[in-house]
């Protein structure tokens, strides 16, 4: 196990606090950096998700050096738009308690200095230390709760969480908790079934990814948890960029130069262990989000600045104009050349064995 | 029949009898007149008995069908003259309906998607349902930034009358919402927007 991190209280995502957010050289290379290859592909790259080397990989939910601002960022994001960042379709109410179980436990038994549950019988006691949070409830007995349990339990986690029933083999989007969602609509997308709301993805349907999804997510079973990364870029170190307050982040991309690049253009990695639960039978979808600025990944993880270089200048065109950076794509992509030397790398991802690592 | 790219667009149908009806109600507007003319032929005299029809005359094209459906031979006709009547009406049908019971839309998407969240309101699913797209193929807009919803849309960008934002259409459909996703248009580059001449799918 790593070491503990200190935790950042003060760090903001949004330009009224200036943008405060920095990680550290541990927080980098930790990340789970989401480009084994040169050429990036498009691939549903599930695995099973268990322990995986000390980083990002290690816990069933990952918390780093951002868990506290992050929390309070959430917070102030629910406040300012109520309704528009957390939703819940009235059915899901065994689903948000199962959800609350599965994330209570995971974060006591990875993080015990930080976390413990006691439950005697549905008499459930939860410190969570890093928040200064300390109740009793009664496990399936919302009453007992300030709110719903899946509001109450993914305000202290870090990550987005869609919930997904399961109705007649298909998905359907039941609750989501995204103050971190890149530029969709949850209240849009809420009962959406899969292939609609994979819907704007472009060449998932023509190649077949979403079929063999959808098969694999039906089949998966409570206590087998598996994960897969995704990324994309950001502009400013903005968690939420929501469809609702795009006229507040979308002049951000016509910001970039290719001289500010490194510091303004944020690689986005999105890490998602999904979940079978168990009693709702839901699937749960986190998005674990880890922003990194073009800069710090050249200045803590030299190798993976050459690595997404090269992932970057060879990307599909369609695939930049769908994650929304066509107008910055070259700007960063010529910022990270000064820095790439072309030496061969690694491939793999970087918690697999003979993975790209971050060098030095 | 519409067939589009669109993944979350609704798939229709073409307005048959179900035979496993034990009452009909079939709910129309505008040019959906003329799908339900057919669908009312197509039935047998005592399916006919059991219909109870339900007709906006409100109409975007300007296509009314109520002299002809005024002849039909049906349990009950109820005409309205705006599409929010007629789905209030259709509100209070379902609410006295039993098990059975199959519902038939016909008229704009956005008719459509919205009697659809009526029957949605009462347990309704898309086995009980049949619905039949006619006429133009306006949108009905959701605004993502004030909430705002616009029936009849037919170009690719287009002010929204709640926020005065211009708004470009997505091609993503929320059945909840009965709503396309319209997001500021010049987002990026205030007063850079896209190609505004374009038309919809109309």
């Amino acid at each position: 196990m790593s070491s503990t991190p200190t935790f950042k209280t003060h760090e903001t995502y949004t330009p009224e606090g200036e943008f405060d957010y920095v990680n550290s050289r541990e927080s980098v290379r930790r990340s789970p950096f989401p480009f084994p290859d040169d050429e990036y592909m498009y691939s549903m790259n599930l695995e099973p998700h268990v322990p995986t080397g000390d980083g990002a990989l290690r816990a069933e939910f990952d918390i780093d050096e951002h868990y506290v601002s992050e929390c309070r960022h959430r917070a102030q994001m629910l406040e300012d738009m109520p309704g528009v960042h957390y939703a819940a379709l009235p059915h899901m109410l065994e689903a948000q308690w199962d959800l609350l179980e599965v994330i209570f436990e995971a974060y006591a038994r990875d993080y015990p200095e930080h976390f413990t549950l006691t439950k005697n019988g549905n008499e459930w006691h939860w410190v969570n230390r890093l928040l200064q949070i300390d109740d009793t409830f009664t496990f399936g007995d919302p009453s007992t709760l300030p709110m719903d349990p899946m509001e109450y339990a993914t305000r202290q986690a870090q990550g987005e969480f869609i919930v997904l029933e399961e109705k007649d083999n298909d998905l359907v989007i039941g609750a989501g908790m995204a103050t971190e969602r890149a530029d969709y609509s949850l209240r849009f997308n809420l009962g959406m079934h899969f292939y609609e709301f994979h819907g704007p993805v472009p060449k998932l349907h023509e190649m077949g990814i979403l079929d063999r999804a959808l098969k694999f997510l039906l089949r998966m079973k409570p206590g087998h948890p598996v994960r897969r990364v995704n990324w994309s870029l950001t502009v400013n170190p903005r968690l939420e960029t929501s469809v609702e307050t795009l006229p507040d982040w979308a002049p951000d991309r016509a910001t970039v130069t290719e001289e500010n690049a490194g510091e303004s253009v944020y690689l986005r990695i999105e890490l998602q262990p999904l979940h079978r639960l168990p009693r709702s039978n839901a699937v749960v979808f986190p998005v674990r989000t880890y922003l990194i600025s073009l800069a710090e990944l050249v200045e803590h993880a030299p190798d993976w600045a050459k690595r997404m270089h090269r992932a970057l200048a060879s990307l599909d065109h369609e695939l930049v104009d769908y994650k929304g950076f066509h107008r910055y794509h070259e700007h960063a992509v010529n910022w990270l050349a000064k820095y790439d030397d072309g030496a061969p790398l690694a491939n793999g991802y970087p918690w697999l064995e003979g993975g790209i690592q971050p060098g030095e | 029949m519409l067939i589009t790219g669109i993944k979350s667009r609704p798939t229709y149908d073409e307005l048959t009898p179900l035979s496993s009806g034990h009452r009909h109600v079939v709910a129309a507007q505008g040019s959906g007149g003329a799908p339900s003319l057919r669908l009312l032929s197509a039935m047998t005299p005592e399916q006919r008995a059991l219909t109870t029809l339900i007709y906006s005359t409100e109409s975007f094209d300007g296509d009314n069908h109520l002299a002809a459906l005024t002849t039909e031979s049906v349990a009950g006709l109820i005409p309205q003259s705006s599409n929010a009547a007629a789905l209030e009406t259709l509100r209070e049908v379902l609410s006295t309906a039993k098990m059975g019971t199959r519902l038939y839309l016909a008229g704009s998407e956005g008719f459509i998607g919205t009697a659809m969240q009526v029957a949605s309101s009462f347990g309704m699913d898309s086995d009980e349902v049949l619905r039949e797209q006619a006429g133009s193929l306006v949108r009905r807009v959701w605004c993502a930034h004030c909430d705002t919803y616009t029936d009849n849309v037919t170009m690719r960008v287009f002010e929204c009358p709640g926020c005065h934002l211009n708004l470009v259409v997505r091609d993503h459909y929320s059945s909840r919402l009965a709503a396309f996703q319209g997001v500021k248009a010049d987002g990026e580059v205030p007063g850079e927007l896209p190609d505004i001449d374009e038309e919809l799918d109309t």
